[in-house]
C-alpha cells in the first residue's frame, strides 16, 4: 500500500520543516514515548505515520515536524537515536517545504509504483481516444490485465472467495483512490452491476456523450473474471461524465452465438 | 513498431523477416515493400497453466543459417526442459513460409503446441476478414486481394479467429489461448488475429514435429491451390529442393582466392561466408520482376524515427548491381539499367527514391533544390561500369536500348553543373543543403561514364562536351573544397563553406575514381583523406574503430556506419592495389588495416550474419537497418579486392 507522503506545510512559513525515519523496537509504550521526546523538545509534529505491519516486533515512525531557523537537530537526532526502543534513525530538512518524499521507492501490489495526478492519466486516455483506432479495446484490454493481476495478488496475500472478493476490492479502490465502489452481483448467474462514485476517470474527464471509464470496465472484468474462474463481460451504461450522479458498469456472462457486427445487416430477429 | 530482425529468408516473391527466437517480424507479398502482412506470428506452448510464447526471456536462443542457403536454423532451450527447434525456409518456387518445429522435452511433458498470429493483410488493421475451412485444412485471413494462409502438417486441431483490439477482449484468440482451449469458430471480420492449435505429448527422446505453412496469393482459388500443394509435398522434399536451389544458385559466383592472413585467425573462412551470406541476402532484396533493390526491409513503417527503408535508392541500388556484376551475377545490372529506364523523369535525373514497382516512394526531394543529383551521376556511372564489361552484339544493343536514358542523364547534369560545381540540392545523406564534394564526384563520374558510351554511340561532340565538363568539375572541386589540412571540405552551405570532415569525401576516390590512385599528386591526396577520416571520425567499438559518417552526426546517435567503414577498406585495398610493387611494406600495412575494418564490419553483424546499416557505439551490436543492402554489396567489393590483391601477389 501506499506509505509516502506529499505534504504542504503552511502553518509556519518561518520554520524549518523537519523530517524523522525512526525505526523502533515496537513494546507497548514505543510510540508514546517518541511522541513525548518530540513534545520535549518542543519540535510541534505537522504530519505523522507509524507502520508495524511487516513485523511487529518493530515499527517505523514517520514524521514531519516544525523547528525554529537554527535549531540544532543535530543533537536532537543524536539524543534520540540513543534511546533503546530506537533501532535507527534517519532525518533530513524538506528544503523547499512543498514536497518531501521519505520513503522511495513506492510499492503498490507487490509492484513498483509511482503517484500521478487523475489529470495526467485522464491525458492519456484523451491522447490515446484521439490518435489510436480503437482505443476503447486498447483499454479495455489494458484494464483486464491490471484487473486480473490485482486479482491474484490479492489471492495470494489474503484469504479470497467468491463471498469476500468484491468487498476486497471496494476497499482497494477506495485506497487507491479510484472510487467509491457500490456492488450487487448474482456469482451464480454472473450478473450484476457495479456502481463507483465519484470515479477518478470520470471526474477529471471532460463532458461527454459517451461513458468514459472503459479502463475501470476491463479492470472489473479481468478482476472478476479472474477471482470467478469464468468470463464476465462488464460494460458501462451511466456515467459521471455524461451528467449520470454515478458511474454504472453492468456485469453479465460473455454472450454466445451471434455478434453485433454481423447484425447490423438486418440478420437480427 | 520498430524491430529489427536478425535474419530474412525469401524467395522471388515473397520475403521474410524474422526476430532472433523466430518471431515473424515481416511478411511481404506480392512485392518485397509492400503489402507487409504480419504484425506478429509466432508459437507458444501451453503447459495446462499459462502460455510460454517463443519469444519469452527465457528462452535461450541460437539463430543461424545453414551453410550456403537462406534457410534459417533457430533452436531455443528452456529452463524447464523444453526444447524448440526451428527451420525456416521459403519454398523454391511458391510464396509459402516454411516453419518445421522440432518439440522435444527432458522430461514428459503433456500441453498444447499453438501457433498465433496476429495478421494485417493488405497492412490494413480493419475490414480484414478471416476464416477457417477446416474440412480444407487452412485458415486464412484477406483484404481486398490479399489473401494469406496457414495450413499444417499435422494438420491442426483447433482453432480461433479472434478480435485483436475489441472490447469483446473475450473473442481474442491470444487472449482465449491463456486457457489452452481454441474456440474453434469459422469466421469473423474486423482487427483480427488467429491461433490453431495442437495436443502436445512429449517424453524423453520422443520429439514431436509439426510444420507450419503460411502462405500468400492475390484470389481465394490461387491460395487454397497453393496450400493443398505444399501439403503434398513431403517437407523433407521442400527443405531438399530449397537448400539445392541456393546451392546452386551460388555456384554461380567469382571463386575466390583468399590466403590465411597473419594475424587474423580463422579469418578466411569468415571472410567466405560473408561473401556468400551478401549474395545470399541480396538475392532476396530484389526484386526480380523489375530489378529494383530495397535499401533494407522496411522496419520503420511509421516513419517514428526516419524516413524508412523499405525502398530502392538509386544511390545504393547502383552499387549494389555493379558489386554483384563483379561477383558472377550480372543478370542484375540489365535488369535495374531496363528499371532505370523507366523511372527516369522528364528532366533526366532520378527522383530520391522508388517503390519497387517504379513509382516514387514517399519523399522530402520533390523540388530540384532538394533533389540528390548524386543519384543520377551514380547510376549513368553504374551503367558504363556494366556497359563496359559486355560484349558484342550484346554490347551494342545495350547502348541503343539506353542511349535516350545516358543522353538525357548526361544534359540534365550538364544543366546543374554549368559553373563547375552542382547547383544547391540535398547531400547523399539526406541531411545537409547545399553544394558537396561527394555530389560532385558522382556527377563527374556518371559524365565519364556517359562520355564513355557516347564515343561508342558515335557522338564524339557530345563526348568531348561532356569529359570537358568533367574535368572541369574535377578542377573546380579541387580548388574550391581541398583545405590546407589535407582532405575536402564537405561543401558549401548558404554560400560559405561547410570545412567539416565526411567520410563521403572519399567517393572522390571509391567509388567514383575523380582522384587516380597513380597519380602521384592524387595518390598523396587520397591517402591525407583517409588520414583524416581516421583522425575524425573513428569511434572505438568492437575491439577496434568503425567510421561515422561526420563529426557532430546525431542521426540514431551518430553510431559509426558499416558502409563508411568498408568504403575506408575498400580505399586501403585500392590503394594496395596500385601501390608500388617494389614496397611490400606498404602494400602489406594497407592490407592489414584494411583487413582490420573489414573484421569490425563483420562484428557487427547480427548473430545470424547479417550486415547491419550501423553499429551502436555502445554496446556494439547490429544498428538500424538490418540487413543494409549497400553494406552487404561494400561487403562483396572489399572481399572481391582481397581476391584481387592476392592473385596479383600471386601473379608477381
Amino acid at each position: 500500500m501506499v506509505r509516502d507522503l506529499y505534504m504542504f506545510s503552511k502553518v509556519d512559513p518561518e520554520a524549518d520543516v523537519v523530517w524523522f525515519k525512526i525505526n523502533y523496537e515496537n513494546t507497548l509504550h514505543s510510540e508514546a514515548d517518541i511522541t513525548a521526546f518530540f513534545a520535549d523538545k518542543d519540535l510541534d509534529i505537522r504530519f505523522a505515520y507509524l507502520d508495524s505491519s511487516e513485523d511487529p516486533s518493530k515499527g517505523k515512525y514517520v514524521m514531519f515536524t516544525e523547528a525554529k531557523k537554527g535549531r540544532d537537530i543535530k543533537s536532537i537526532a543524536e539524543e534520540l537515536e540513543k534511546k533503546d526502543i530506537v533501532l535507527g534513525l534517519d532525518w533530513g530538512y524538506s528544503k523547499n517545504r512543498v514536497i518531501q518524499s521519505v520513503d522511495f521507492p513506492l510499492h503498490i501490489l507487490g509492484d513498483r509504483a509511482v503517484m500521478i495526478r487523475a489529470k495526467t492519466f485522464v491525458n492519456f486516455l484523451n491522447v490515446l481516444n484521439e490518435h489510436v483506432p480503437q482505443s476503447e479495446g486498447l483499454l479495455t484490454i489494458v484494464g483486464l490485465r491490471n484487473g486480473e493481476g490485482a486479482a491474484r495478488y490479492l489471492r495470494g496475500v489474503t484469504e479470497m472467495d467468491d463471498s469476500n472478493f468484491l468487498e476486497l476490492l471496494k476497499e482497494l479502490l477506495m485506497a487507491a483512490g479510484w472510487g467509491i465502489l457500490d456492488y450487487d452481483m448474482d456469482v451464480d448467474e454472473l450478473k450484476g452491476s457495479a456502481r463507483i462514485r465519484e470515479s477518478f476517470i470520470a471526474g477529471e474527464y471532460e463532458d461527454s456523450d459517451t461513458p468514459v471509464c472503459g479502463y475501470i470496465s476491463g479492470f472489473l472484468a479481468g478482476y472478476i473474471s479472474e477471482s470467478l474462474g469464468k468470463v464476465v463481460q462488464v460494460r458501462e451504461t451511466r456515467c459521471e461524465s455524461m451528467g449520470d450522479v454515478l458511474c454504472e458498469h453492468i456485469i453479465s456472462p460473455v454472450p454466445e452465438g451471434a455478434k453485433i457486427e454481423h447484425l447490423l445487416r438486418g440478420g437480427s430477429n | 513498431m520498430i524491430r529489427q530482425p536478425n535474419s530474412i529468408l525469401g524467395n522471388e516473391r515473397l520475403l521474410v523477416t524474422m526476430g532472433k527466437k523466430g518471431e515473424i517480424f515481416g511478411y511481404y507479398y506480392p512485392g518485397k515493400d509492400f503489402a507487409q502482412h504480419v504484425e506478429e506470428s509466432q508459437a507458444c506452448i501451453h503447459d495446462g497453466k499459462g502460455l510460454i510464447w517463443s519469444n519469452a526471456r527465457e528462452w535461450v536462443a541460437d539463430q543461424k543459417y545453414i551453410d550456403n542457403t537462406n534457410i534459417v536454423s533457430t533452436e531455443l532451450t528452456h529452463p524447464s526442459g523444453l526444447k524448440m527447434e526451428i527451420l525456416d525456409f521459403v519454398h523454391p518456387t511458391l510464396p509459402v513460409l516454411v516453419r518445421k518445429y522440432k518439440l522435444s522435452s527432458t522430461h514428459s511433458f503433456h500441453g498444447k503446441f499453438f501457433y498465433f498470429s496476429n495478421l494485417q493483410v493488405g497492412e490494413m488493421k480493419k475490414k480484414n476478414s478471416g476464416f477457417c475451412d477446416y474440412d480444407s485444412g487452412l485458415l486464412a485471413q484477406y483484404w481486398k486481394n490479399y489473401y494469406v494462409g496457414i495450413t499444417s502438417t499435422p494438420l491442426f486441431e483447433e482453432w480461433q479467429v479472434g478480435k485483436s483490439m475489441d472490447t469483446i477482449w473475450w473473442t481474442n484468440a491470444k487472449f482465449d489461448m491463456e486457457d489452452g482451449e481454441l474456440q474453434r469458430n469459422n469466421e469473423d471480420i474486423g482487427n483480427l488475429n488467429c491461433a490453431v492449435g495442437w495436443k502436445l505429448d512429449l517424453e524423453p527422446s520422443k520429439p514431436v514435429e509439426i510444420t507450419v505453412f503460411i502462405g500468400a496469393a492475390s484470389r481465394r482459388p490461387a491460395l487454397y491451390r497453393r496450400m493443398r500443394e505444399v501439403l503434398k509435398e513431403p517437407v523433407e522434399r521442400i527443405y531438399n529442393d530449397t537448400q539445392e536451389k541456393w546451392i546452386k544458385w551460388l555456384s554461380k559466383k567469382k571463386l575466390l582466392e583468399l590466403p590465411d592472413y597473419l594475424g587474423f585467425q580463422e579469418f578466411r573462412l569468415e571472410l567466405m561466408k560473408a561473401f556468400n551470406r551478401s549474395i545470399l541476402a541480396l538475392s532476396i532484396l530484389n526484386d526480380p520482376g523489375k530489378g529494383s533493390f530495397l535499401a533494407a526491409p522496411e522496419f520503420d513503417h511509421e516513419f517514428e524515427m526516419s524516413g524508412g527503408y523499405g525502398y530502392c535508392w538509386h544511390r545504393d541500388s547502383a552499387e549494389i548491381v555493379t558489386s554483384l556484376m563483379e561477383a558472377g551475377y550480372p543478370d542484375y545490372c540489365s535488369r535495374f539499367f531496363k528499371w532505370c529506364k523507366g523511372t527516369q523523369l522528364q528532366d533526366g535525373s532520378w527522383f530520391q527514391r522508388y517503390w519497387l514497382d517504379g513509382n516514387t516512394a514517399p519523399s522530402w526531394g520533390n523540388f530540384s533544390y532538394s533533389t540528390q543529383i548524386d543519384e543520377t551521376g551514380s547510376t549513368i556511372f553504374a551503367m558504363n561500369s556494366y556497359y563496359q564489361t559486355l560484349d558484342q552484339p550484346v554490347k551494342a544493343e545495350f547502348l541503343d536500348n539506353m542511349w535516350a536514358t545516358v543522353l538525357c542523364a548526361a544534359e540534365y547534369l550538364m544543366r546543374r553543373t554549368s559553373s563547375g560545381i552542382h547547383e544547391t540540392c540535398l547531400c547523399l545523406w539526406e541531411t545537409h543543403s547545399g553544394i558537396f564534394t561527394y555530389t560532385n564526384a558522382a556527377i563527374y563520374a556518371g559524365l565519364i561514364g556517359a562520355a564513355n558510351m557516347a564515343i561508342d554511340y558515335n557522338e564524339k561532340g557530345l563526348a568531348d562536351r561532356w569529359t570537358e565538363r568533367a574535368e572541369f568539375i574535377k578542377r573546380t572541386t579541387i580548388e574550391k573544397f581541398w583545405l590546407d589540412e589535407g582532405y575536402f571540405a564537405r561543401g558549401m552551405k548558404d554560400g560559405a563553406y561547410d570545412n567539416a570532415i565526411d567520410a563521403s569525401i572519399i567517393g572522390v576516390f571509391v567509388p567514383f575514381n575523380m582522384l587516380s590512385p597513380t597519380d602521384k599528386k592524387e595518390r598523396e591526396m587520397i591517402k591525407s583523406i583517409i588520414r583524416n577520416i581516421e583522425k575524425y571520425l573513428r569511434v572505438p567499438v568492437n575491439g577496434h574503430f568503425g567510421i561515422k559518417r561526420y563529426v557532430d552526426d546525431t542521426y540514431i546517435d551518430g553510431n559509426p556506419w558499416v558502409v563508411t567503414t568498408l568504403w575506408l577498406s575498400k580505399a586501403l585495398l585500392e590503394l594496395a592495389l596500385t601501390s608500388d610493387d617494389t614496397d611490400r611494406e606498404e602494400l602489406s600495412a594497407l592490407t592489414h588495416d584494411a583487413l582490420k575494418y573489414i573484421q569490425w564490419s563483420l562484428k557487427g553483424a547480427t548473430g545470424a550474419g547479417m550486415l547491419p546499416e550501423q553499429v551502436n557505439k555502445y554496446t556494439g551490436r547490429p544498428a538500424w537497418a538490418i540487413p543494409l543492402s549497400w553494406s552487404c554489396a561494400l561487403m562483396l567489393d572489399n572481399i572481391m579486392l582481397l581476391d584481387d590483391l592476392q592473385k596479383k601477389l600471386d601473379r608477381d
